[in-house]
């Protein structure tokens, strides 16, 4: 499949960053085809500007001109079959740098059309099959379920809806981070590349 | 009481500005000390750095000068009122990178000696989120409305029991005629007033 991989975290010596290189290594050795935007090294701007905002309707060309890495997003969005989002959830979601993917990248005319008369968006996704979100939570599974894990339903509600109809989602997470021990953390690496393939399969 | 407004939208004549405004002048004409955080004018950087990210649980650490008003304000604050459009469910990523940013180890939580995360805006007596949804009730509650889960229950858990929380939503802003716009402000306004 056709692999696009977004990953969130800026520190070099994190449990995050080892996570992403795991599971960027076993979707090669699956065969995939992968391109990655690691979003804190490229310096992605998350903030979707009052220009951006005037120019909601406008073509992606003309929207992405002055800016050839959010050109290089949105073709690389138009690529792929299948997402793979890895970050740590703050606040129980994306980093701020990941939501502004979304609200930048996943713009009218890419992700989503709205036609005259349509009372809600129609998905401009189809061509995508496969979302996995891949997320450590500092706090327990417990809270988490209080707390209605927003990033979880913004990908696997929000935009899943974007995407084609048959398309499967899939959630790996680390619950409890904050204090979680050293074999907890080898255990959910050493399963990442199986869960990577039945996601993907 | 002293209400902190924080609000996110990058266009400065937006509707949501308008909506920033009710929330002032009600709370002021309720009595109320208002302070205002305009991210988008102040150009609030949403992107935590490396290298604060490394200093993050050490709260004794200096934080860097564009937090240090932010941060005297959320102490100062009784309300928390949060103003922006909802984006994909949630909140802008500028909004979202303020919490991340200024709700840090030392202002909105602590970690106790057990690494568990106990609740840091004991001050704050009402939470509340004004916001706009481009899509209708149903799809909103369909999509599980992240970003309310956000405040009033991720954010809420850091504060007390008594804290009391009110939802002020907008839903199908996309196709609202000028009336609806208009009669949504002055709810704003009236409820600000009655806090």
């Amino acid at each position: 499949m056709n692999v696009l991989v977004l990953f969130a975290h800026p520190l070099s010596d994190s449990y995050g960053r080892a996570i992403y290189d795991e599971a960027v290594r076993s979707l090669n050795v699956e065969g995939h085809d992968l391109r990655i935007h690691d979003l804190w090294q490229e310096g992605f701007d998350p903030m979707l500007s009052a220009a951006e905002k005037h120019a909601h309707f406008a073509d992606p060309e003309v929207k992405t001109s002055g800016d050839s890495l959010l050109a290089s997003h949105v073709a690389d969005l138009r690529w792929c079959d299948a997402i793979v989002f890895v970050y740590p959830s703050w606040w129980s979601a994306p980093p701020a740098v990941m939501k502004g993917w979304f609200d930048r990248v996943l713009m009218h005319g890419v992700a989503w059309t709205f036609p005259d008369g349509a009372t809600r968006l129609h998905a401009g996704l189809t061509h995508v099959r496969r979302l996995v979100g891949i997320t450590t939570y500092g706090s327990s599974r417990f809270v988490n379920a209080l707390e209605g894990e927003p990033g979880k339903s913004t990908i696997r509600r929000g935009l899943r809806v974007l995407c084609n109809v048959r398309c499967r989602t899939t959630w790996i997470a680390h619950y409890g981070l904050d204090r979680s021990e050293q074999r907890d953390r080898e255990l959910f690496l050493a399963a990442l590349q199986r869960r990577l393939r039945r996601a993907l399969g | 009481m002293r209400v902190l407004v924080i609000h996110c939208h990058p266009v400065a004549d937006s509707y949501s500005a308008e909506l920033r405004n009710a929330v002032c002048d009600g709370a002021r004409s309720g009595g109320h000390e208002v302070r205002v955080l305009d991210l988008a004018a102040q150009n609030f950087a949403a992107v935590m750095s490396a290298d604060e990210l490394g200093r993050y649980k050490a709260v004794s650490s200096e934080v860097s000068d564009d937090l240090v008003q932010h941060i005297d304000s959320v102490m100062w604050a009784e309300v928390l009122v949060f103003v922006y459009p909802t984006w994909w469910s949630t909140l802008p990523a500028q909004l979202k990178g303020w919490l991340e940013r200024v709700m840090r180890p030392g202002v909105a939580f602590v970690f106790d000696e057990r690494n568990k995360v106990r609740p840091g805006l004991r001050q704050i007596r009402h939470i509340v989120g004004v916001t706009t949804y481009g899509s209708k009730w149903l799809y909103v509650k369909l999509m599980k409305d992240a970003g309310r889960r956000t405040l009033l229950r991720a954010l809420k858990l850091n504060t007390t029991w008594r804290t009391k929380s009110t939802w002020l939503p907008f839903y199908g802003i996309d196709g609202a005629s000028e009336n609806e716009r208009t009669e949504f402000l002055n709810r704003v306004r009236k409820k600000m007033e009655q806090l």
